[in-house]
């Protein structure tokens, strides 16, 4: 016998098949099959073969080639399992679903729940509920970026439930989470914990909450777990002195973001298990969306279906299934899960346009610390890379690659003019820092990227921007135009910084710099004199020398 | 999905690219049933891609982009070619000749695409299509390395995922493909065996095309250029209409753009400014984009056995880009291959043996004439002498001198000059030289050609203004190019070979600087990458180590 099926697949033997007409030879390769592994598809293949070549009668239909029914038969079990109750409506993200529902589902495993025997644990069942709470974390005595994106996001938010939900929006529900008698407008909630913050709480504000929350304390100049841990909680619950927590009327804050920061990270899974609810983590959208399930376990019958309102739909990408899952937090019977929370990529939402004139009501929080909370002392601290900060400076002198023909002395050149002002900094277009420029080790910290000013560096606008041997590309003009006076030094009239320089002086920047330099340091800092003094240069690139 | 052993996931098939290729594939594989994860670099299918771009349907092909794509033409294309024309440049004189009958050859349609708009209506497709199986497309990831176990390819790694197993995995990821690399099935030596392709889409309202190009509903122009507009660099023009645009770019051989030292967009402001081009573009020249990739010569890097274990190569990342004479046709042949290696792996799914679709592929590659459409044997011979610099130098005396300006320049020959043009057969054998490239068309220009009056006032961008235009989301700090030598021996044909970099720009990703080392002067070269628009180019003529950047970073194409 010239082939031996068990060696094929199907459709490889369907194949080689083709090409064969002998009924004996059919026979022989239909036994070996049986003989083997004698699968039923092979069997057909070879039938559908024998009746082909005229050997038996015609009695089953011949099947197309691509019908592997097998294994169609898995994708639509696959299908089903993904599609469960929680994708619902959710049309595009069809194919992500996996643990859609997941995370907060397992909460109903009420045996093992590590945080069951938690004291603090009450409220479980028709608890009020109300506000969006955010964690503003802080560094080096700021709020972070991603306070303020949270805050943004919250504020929108919780127009939009406004809108939705406001004062007379009946809530016929069958949720059991609506006991918010109120009906009300729902309040943005900053909190935020340091050793001096109150100035940070009217600066959330600002940034679109409503009520900021803080608590100062020396000992909380640095992230500790236990202690903030402990603090979110008590503010959570509105434990407290009267004075500070008589502005809010609930058990429980509705929905709670934190940022998916390190720091974010690790308070966002403690404070949440000390509450007893659940988290959906690294999240990069929400919304607020009613919610039709029918899981049982939500439910509390089968068959039965029920909606809940006002669900926070926490969008994450999802790598190790596919896309974006939606995390849903929703109560059982009997046992409900508030907050609802997350936590949130920075960069994922823009932050407000900070209005400073905003009413909100700025409360200072009120608990003991116990020192035990204190046991872990950071004795030494290191901010990585803390680089060099070139905002905020009067003056900005900005070298280009106009130093090349010797890069240290050029660098040298700026570093005095730079001195000779009262409160100057170096910066740098991209072209040094990339540059092979050999600089002598004095000046060569001064050619990294820390300094470089334009769309991948830094943005800056002080009151003077001296530009010497900068062609002023596009990408480095976003970094600077927004300066007050800017003087390019160039010794190409075309070169495109001159379109939006106010002193154009024409020279080559080995001999101008050292002239500015000693103009500012003999006591005529005006940079008109300057300008006028050399007597040439003319405002709007005029030229000179 | 599922897990497989090493508790990884894993995916019957992973497609990496969202090109035709890497479409063409998945949406076969969906249809076979099989389950497909496609992994796509870009934020959306298109931003990366770069082509003329003509898109063939041959008669002669197994699979056609639109048997696997309903609504291709309508949906996904911009006018289809109905006027075809080549012109030979002499300086001021142009001979032109009709070349409907070589374009047609085997042609059932050929339309004028953009990628960005093309790829990113592909990726919805496929996207649909692999959905139903229990897959899909995943953009902005990054694919950068094979996955190996004991030795043997069992799946990908990201640089935004965990890795991922797979039975299939199809590398669609294009020219300079990190996969064919890491498989040691291609590499990125020799810069004759890439073209360099350099291209600018031109803002124009459709009706002014109409007029201008002669057109009328549902027709398109398309025009080809060659002769001595470029001096002595080898290779040509394109000119294609689109709905609202045209696609004006060149296309020159890598090896020939390094000797001469030419700068490609110079070679391209050369096209767009001779006054040949001033009746079609007027004297208002709005550039929407300047794009670059390099492209495979079939002829000579087409892998006759494009796979390895489990992983097939399909479309530009096996070389699978001919060059018919002037006639591109890459984006139909990667459709071909990827529609053939997913039915290759349709037939042998569950053969214990993991090479066993890889081999059924090339086998199908071989039957379906595809493979010999690539690495024509007759090209084989005719380039053994052809392509001697020697031939070519006494091929060029000939055609110097008078004898051979007559043979050439002589009523009788203009006739067979348009014949030989028109035959496929021909024109596959046209050795690369400069005599196929440069001298025969030059000639043909100044003997045949009429000379053109018209004036041209277009001043293109500069690359200054081009690199401004363009679309960057910057991975700072993350640079996905090293430059590894910096002397310029080693690496300073990229400051003129790079599409943005030249001499005497300092915004360009080369820069060639003077350095003062220990009292001696020195010329070395330096390196930016933001500007960088990932033509591949100086991952073959500088000394670098030469990723692409990560998913969803570096340049974004607006059109393609
Ligand atoms: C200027 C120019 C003109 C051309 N003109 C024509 C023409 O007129 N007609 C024609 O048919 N062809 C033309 N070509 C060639 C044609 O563009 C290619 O042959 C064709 O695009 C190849 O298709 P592909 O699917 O193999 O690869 P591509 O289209 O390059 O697709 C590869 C895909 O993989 C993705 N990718 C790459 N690496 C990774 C990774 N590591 N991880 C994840 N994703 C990755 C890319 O983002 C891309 O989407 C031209 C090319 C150029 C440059
Ligand atoms: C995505 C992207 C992001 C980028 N981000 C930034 C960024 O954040 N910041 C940034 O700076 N760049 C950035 N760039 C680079 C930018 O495009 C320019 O390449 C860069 O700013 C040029 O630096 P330069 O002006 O120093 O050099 P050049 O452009 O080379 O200019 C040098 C100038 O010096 C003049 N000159 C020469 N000799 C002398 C002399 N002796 N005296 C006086 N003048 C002289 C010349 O006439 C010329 O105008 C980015 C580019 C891209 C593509
Ligand atoms: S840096 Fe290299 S890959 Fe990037 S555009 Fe230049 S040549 Fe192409």
């Amino acid at each position: 016998m010239t082939m031996d099926p068990n060696e094929h697949t199907v459709d490889e033997l369907e194949d080689e098949l083709e090409s064969i007409d002998d009924e004996d030879v059919l026979q022989s390769i239909l036994e070996a099959e049986q003989a083997g592994r004698d699968r039923k598809t092979a069997r057909e293949a070879v039938h559908r073969r024998l009746e082909a070549v005229g050997a038996v009668d015609e009695e089953s239909e011949s099947e197309g080639l691509e019908g592997d029914t097998e294994t169609e038969g898995e994708y639509e079990e696959t299908e089903e399992t993904v599609g469960e109750e929680a994708e619902g409506e959710e049309v595009e993200e069809v194919a992500e679903a996996e643990d859609e529902a997941g995370e907060e589902e397992e909460e109903d495993d009420e045996l093992s729940h590590p945080t069951r025997d938690k004291r603090h644990v009450r409220a479980l069942e028709d608890g009020d509920y109300a506000d969006m709470w955010v964690f503003c974390e802080t560094q080096g005595g700021e709020l972070i970026d991603v306070s303020k994106e949270m805050l943004g996001k919250a504020r929108r938010l919780m127009d939009e439930f406004a809108e939705e939900y406001g004062v007379s929006a009946s809530e016929e529900s069958g949720g059991s989470e609506d006991g918010t008698a109120s009906g009300d407008e729902e309040n943005v909630v900053a909190f935020l914990m340091g050793d001096d913050c109150e100035g940070l709480a009217e600066e959330c504000i600002a940034y679109g909450a409503d009520v900021a929350v803080y608590h100062d304390d020396d000992r909380l100049e640095r992230f500790l777990h236990k202690p903030y841990t402990e603090i979110s909680a008590h503010m959570a619950r509105g434990e407290g002195s009267i004075e500070s927590t008589e502005w809010r009327d609930y058990d429980q804050p509705r929905y709670i973001l934190f940022p998916a920061t390190n720091n974010g990270r690790d308070l966002s899974a403690k404070v949440q298990a000390e509450l007893d609810s659940g988290l959906a983590s690294d999240c990069s959208d929400l919304f607020i969306e009613e919610n039709e399930v029918s899981n049982p376990v939500k439910t509390g019958e089968p068959g039965v279906k029920k909606t809940f309102e006002k669900v926070l739909h926490m969008k994450r990408p999802d790598f190790s299934g596919f896309e974006y899952s939606t995390i849903l937090c929703l109560d059982n019977p009997g046992r409900e899960f508030h907050p609802q929370g997350a936590s949130v990529i920075p960069g994922s939402f823009e932050p407000i346009e900070p209005d400073y004139d905003r009413d909100g009501l700025v409360v200072e929080h009120e608990m003991a610390l116990e020192d035990d909370w204190f046991r872990v002392e950071i004795t030494e601290h290191d901010r990585l890379e803390a680089g060099i900060d070139l905002t905020g400076h009067e003056v900005i002198v900005c070298l280009g690659r106009g130093i090349a023909e010797d890069p240290t002395e050029g660098m040298e050149l700026g570093l005095d003019l730079v001195d000779a002002f009262e409160d100057a900094e170096l910066g740098i277009t991209r072209g040094i820092v990339t540059s092979s420029y050999q600089f002598e080790g004095h000046v060569e910290e001064y050619s990294k990227e820390e300094r470089q000013i334009g769309e991948t560096g830094q943005v800056v606008a002080p009151d003077l921007y001296i530009a010497a041997g900068v062609s002023g590309a596009v990408q480095h003009k976003v970094g600077m135009d927004e300066s007050d006076t800017i003087v390019a030094i160039n010794t190409d009239t075309d070169a495109r910084i001159r379109d939006f320089s106010d002193y154009f002086i024409e020279g080559d920047l080995f001999e101008v710099l050292p002239e500015l330099t000693e103009a500012i340091e003999s006591g005529r800092t005006e940079l008109e004199a300057i300008a006028d003094g050399s007597g040439e240069e003319s405002e709007n690139g005029g030229e000179s020398r | 999905m599922s897990t497989d052993t090493a508790d990884r996931e894993h995916y019957e098939a992973v497609v990496v690219g969202c090109g035709p290729g890497g479409a063409a594939a998945a949406a076969r594989l969906a249809e076979h049933g099989v389950e497909t994860l496609v992994l796509e670099r870009g934020t959306e299918a298109g931003s990366k891609n770069v082509s003329g771009g003509l898109i063939y349907a041959e008669d002669s092909a197994p699979y056609t982009i639109d048997d696997l794509f309903d609504g291709f033409r309508e949906e996904a294309a911009e006018r289809p070619v109905t006027d075809y024309r080549i012109h030979n440049v002499a300086g001021n004189s142009v001979k032109t000749y009709d070349l409907r009958d070589l374009h047609e050859h085997d042609t059932d349609w050929c339309e004028a695409v953009l990628r960005r708009r093309m790829d990113s209506w592909l990726e919805q497709r496929v996207h649909e299509k692999t959905s139903e199986t229990g897959g899909g497309v995943l953009t902005n990831v990054r694919v950068n390395g094979l996955l190996r176990e004991d030795g043997e390819i069992v799946g990908v790694t990201c640089d935004e995922l965990d890795p991922i197993g797979a039975d299939l995995i199809v590398a669609a990821d294009g020219v300079n493909s990190e996969l064919a690399r890491d498989a040691g099935l291609m590499d990125w030596e020799e810069p004759e065996e890439w073209f360099q392709g350099v291209k600018a889409v031109v803002d124009m309202d459709p009706a002014v095309i109409d007029d201008r190009f002669d057109l009328g509903e549902d027709e398109g122009a398309a025009h080809l250029f060659s002769g001595d507009l470029f001096e002595d660099v080898r290779g040509g023009g394109f000119l294609y209409t689109n709905e609202d645009s045209l696609s004006i770019g060149t296309v020159f051989h890598l090896d020939s753009l390094v000797e001469q030292q030419a700068e490609p967009h110079q070679l391209l402001d050369a096209l767009l400014t001779h006054p040949m081009m001033a009746r079609w573009l007027g004297d208002e020249y709005a550039e929407r984009e300047y794009a670059a990739k390099l492209v495979p010569d079939s002829k000579k890097v087409a892998h006759p056995e494009p796979y390895q274990d489990r992983l097939v190569l399909v479309g530009d990342a096996a070389g699978q880009m001919q060059a018919q004479g002037p006639i591109i046709k890459g984006m139909n042949h990667a459709v071909t291959a990827g529609a053939l290696a997913a039915d290759a792996f349709a037939v042998t799914r569950g053969n214990a043996d993991p090479e066993a679709a890889g081999r059924r592929y090339a086998k199908l590659l071989e039957d379906s004439g595809t493979m010999d459409k690539l690495r024509p044997r007759r090209y084989e011979l005719a380039r053994a002498v052809g392509e001697r610099e020697t031939v070519t130098n006494a091929v060029e005396r000939v055609l110097d001198s008078p004898v051979g300006r007559v043979a050439l320049g002589n009523p009788i020959s203009n006739r067979l000059l348009e014949r030989a043009y028109n035959s496929p057969f021909l024109v596959s054998m046209l050795p690369d030289t400069r005599t196929g490239y440069v001298t025969v068309p030059s000639i043909i220009g100044e003997q045949h050609g009429r000379t053109i009056q018209w004036e041209t006032d277009i001043e293109p961008p500069t690359l200054e203004e081009r690199i401004g235009e363009l679309t960057y989301d910057t991975d700072v700090g993350n640079p996905h190019i090293e430059l590894e030598d910096e002397s310029f021996d080693a690496s300073g044909a990229a400051v003129y070979a790079c599409p943005v970099s030249a001499e005497d720009f300092g915004g360009g990703c080369y820069r060639s600087e003077e350095v003062t080392h220990n009292g001696s002067e020195e010329t070395v070269v330096s390196l930016d990458t933001q500007p960088c628009v990932e033509c591949g180019t100086c991952a073959i003529v500088a000394d670098t180590t030469w990723e692409h950047p990560r998913g969803g970073k570096g340049v974004e194409y607006r059109e393609g």
